[in-house]
């Protein structure tokens, strides 16, 4: 992987360059957030010129690994107005790699409003007109440009993006052609839509699989890691069986599911939106209850939704989105929140943002508590472009202000996920100090004792969680810079040599001696690149916080936040 | 007798269906001095099939003791790594 391809999107121009030697040797979220860091200003306004859009695979990318076909996305967000990285599955990163594309990078802004399409192939990138495609949704988008080039990837915008709305995702085709895998968080479907350009087309015919320095040992080590990953519990049994969804009774058992607005921590309707419902419900209507995001996927966490005369209605559908149009919002029928999310990906928004924001405009009174049936009505002025539809689209805060709400549950103004933070405190701290956004994933890998974190933590009190948290954030942005499925943790925390499987694989792959310490610094490195560009940005300690709504008790266990800014201080002070 | 609500999740809720057994906010009455042990046994389950308890929404011990108006939950491996950490399920094992 050698080349960058930097695109004047004012111009309609591009040029190859070869990475200097600062970004020769990162991938993923290490080379977005580098980039981002070091070439677009901090305080610019992220919908104008200077910012820039970043696609980068991660290392592992377009080789045989296991579930290593995760393409990251970096920019200043729209939404938090701090850096992104955002991270997703579907056709593209791979097809980047294989053509040794290290970086796509979008820059510059049209003056006109013409609309286009980025075309890359093996030797040539071209910028033409988007046609009918503007105002499209993201399926009938992609469906249009799988006619015309076949089984590409292809990374696009909504109504949303088009809009500029700053909870807009970029959607990317899934490996049947739907846009079932998402860029959700941060708004970054805006920056795309802010520079014109509807859909980029990763057209990857006559390339190779990558390079790999030393094919034996990668092969023997990929095979250890297949294993590790189908052989294991979570991946090889849970996921594929119940999707993600299945923490929906798990975490609502430990009081930790936050209902209606994050008031309490037990939904009484979860068992009708759990996993286990989900796959029960799939298998009845004939969907497909296990398929993967992108070939070279083993745990296979995603699948198809059918509505009840047994036609697609929606697929990718994880717990974080039944959450949030579910016990969010109080909408307890599963079908509702399977047209939600439909919408979501068809309009191209980030369904977490989505479905706190309905549940804003629930507490301001628009729609009443768990009527999917007008959630689905108000989701749909998005796509008509009504006033009202860009309230919502803009997202919980600014939806907050627009109706006078002080209970908006958002950090750096975007939306906290799944978990309630005072219920679970480690995945609170990370909402409060990761340099994303309240965001779950950006502590979701768990490598504890090559961070030397022992014994596991009480979820309901202070305890060690912030060095957990800490440890937490490390370890996904080293997984991100590799370009693995986040999903890889869970096994990668039980295998004996987990994170040195990893390790042998960058190394085969590479002709690199690196170590899991190396790994470790890579991603600390990542998180000071992101903290240094909040700081410039105008971000201090002071917005590593949560909202004051979060001062109330918390039903079942009865327990509060308490975190002072003090305390959160210490989560990624980094010397 | 202690009355409890139970629940059991995932592949769990399989195999009880198979051995005539609800597993869905279930109201039972367990016996005097029986342990999370005695109800998984008393289930037909075998306990190798487990790997947590929720004692009252937190994660608890095999050998507890079941109160009156405790809820009980069961659930088998399977459950996402960084959540066994963060709820406390189990510690972080360690990676040599
Ligand atoms: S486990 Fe799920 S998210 Fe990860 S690569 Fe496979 S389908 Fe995609």
């Amino acid at each position: 992987m050698s080349k960058i391809i930097r695109i004047n999107t004012k111009e309609r121009t591009f040029n190859y360059s070869e990475p200097d030697e600062e970004f020769a040797g990162l991938g993923g979220r290490a080379f977005t957030s580098r980039m981002i860091l070091k070439e677009v200003p901090a305080t610019c306004h992220p919908l104008g010129k200077h910012n820039k859009l970043v696609f980068a695979p991660g290392l592992l990318a377009g080789t045989g690994a296991a579930n290593s076909g995760r393409l990251s996305a970096g920019a200043k967000s729209p939404l938090t107005e701090g850096i992104k990285e955002s991270n997703a599955g579907g056709l593209a990163a791979q097809k980047i790699a294989r053509m040794g594309i290290k970086a796509i990078v979008l820059e510059d802004k049209p003056e006109d409003d013409k609309w286009f399409n980025i075309v890359i192939k093996k030797d040539s990138v071209e910028i033409i007109p988007a046609g009918d495609l503007k105002g499209k949704g993201t399926n009938e988008t992609i469906s249009k440009l799988w006619e015309k080039y076949g089984k590409t990837g292809v990374i696009c915008v909504g109504q949303a993006g088009e809009q500029l709305m700053i909870s807009a995702s970029m959607q990317l085709a899934d490996p049947n052609g739907r846009p079932g895998r998402a860029f959700g968080r941060g708004g970054l479907g805006a920056v795309l839509g802010s520079k014109n350009i509807k859909a980029i087309i990763i057209d990857d015919a006559g390339s190779k699989r990558v390079d790999i320095a030393d094919k034996d040992a990668f092969t023997a080590a990929n095979k250890i890691w297949s294993k590790a990953l189908t052989d294991h519990p979570v991946s090889g049994e849970g996921l594929p069986a119940f999707g993600t969804a299945v923490l929906v009774n798990i975490i609502n058992e430990a009081g930790a599911f936050p209902t209606k607005n994050f008031r309490e921590g037990r939904f009484e309707h979860a068992h009708d939106i759990s996993g286990e419902k989900l796959s029960e419900t799939i298998t009845e209507r004939k969907g497909v209850v296990s398929e993967g995001c992108h070939p070279g996927c083993v745990i296979k966490c995603s699948q198809v939704y059918n509505d009840k005369d047994g036609n697609y209605l929606t697929s990718g559908f994880e717990y974080e989105t039944i959450w949030a149009f579910g016990a969010n919002t109080m909408i307890k029928d599963l079908d509702d929140i399977a047209v939600l999310d439909k919408l979501s990906d068809e309009y191209g928004l980030d369904t977490i943002e989505m479905g706190v924001t309905i549940g804003i405009a629930m507490e301001a009174g628009v729609v009443p508590w768990g009527d999917g049936k007008k959630a689905i009505e108000l989701l749909e002025e998005v796509g008509k472009g009504s006033a009202l539809g860009k309230i919502i689209g803009n997202g919980a805060a600014f939806t907050g202000k627009a109706y006078g709400i002080d209970r908006v549950p958002v950090v750096k103004r975007q939306s906290l996920p799944a978990y309630d933070p005072r219920a679970t405190k480690g995945v609170g701290v990370t909402y409060a100090t990761s340099p994303q956004g309240a965001d779950h994933t950006a502590g979701y890998a768990v490598a504890p004792n090559i961070l030397s974190v022992g014994g596991s933590e009480d979820p309901l009190k202070k305890g060690n969680n912030v060095e957990v948290s800490r440890n937490l954030q490390i370890a996904t942005a080293a997984i991100d810079a590799a370009g693995l499925c986040l999903f890889v943790a869970f096994p990668v925390l039980d295998h004996e040599n987990g994170v040195q499987l990893i390790v042998d694989l960058l190394n085969a792959q590479l002709g690199a001696s690196l170590t899991t310490d190396d790994v470790v610094a890579l991603g600390t490195q990542i998180l000071k690149d992101e903290i240094e560009f909040n700081k410039l940005a105008g971000f201090t300690k002071k917005d590593d916080k949560l909202p004051e709504m979060f001062d109330d008790s918390f039903e079942p266990h009865n327990v509060k936040w308490g975190y002072t800014e003090q305390e959160l201080s210490k989560t990624l002070d980094f010397k | 007798m202690p009355e409890i609500l139970f629940n059991a999740f995932s592949f769990l809720q399989k195999k009880l269906k198979a051995n005539g057994f609800d597993h869905s906010n279930v109201t039972i009455d367990v016996p005097e001095n029986h342990s999370v042990i005695d109800l998984i046994k008393s289930m037909d389950l075998d306990p190798d099939g487990i790997e947590a308890v929720f004692v009252n929404g937190k994660a608890g011990d095999f050998e507890y003791i079941i109160k009156d108006k405790d809820r009980i939950a069961l659930i088998p491996p399977g459950t996402p790594g960084p959540h066994r950490l963060l709820l406390g399920i189990r510690p972080g094992d360690p990676i040599k």
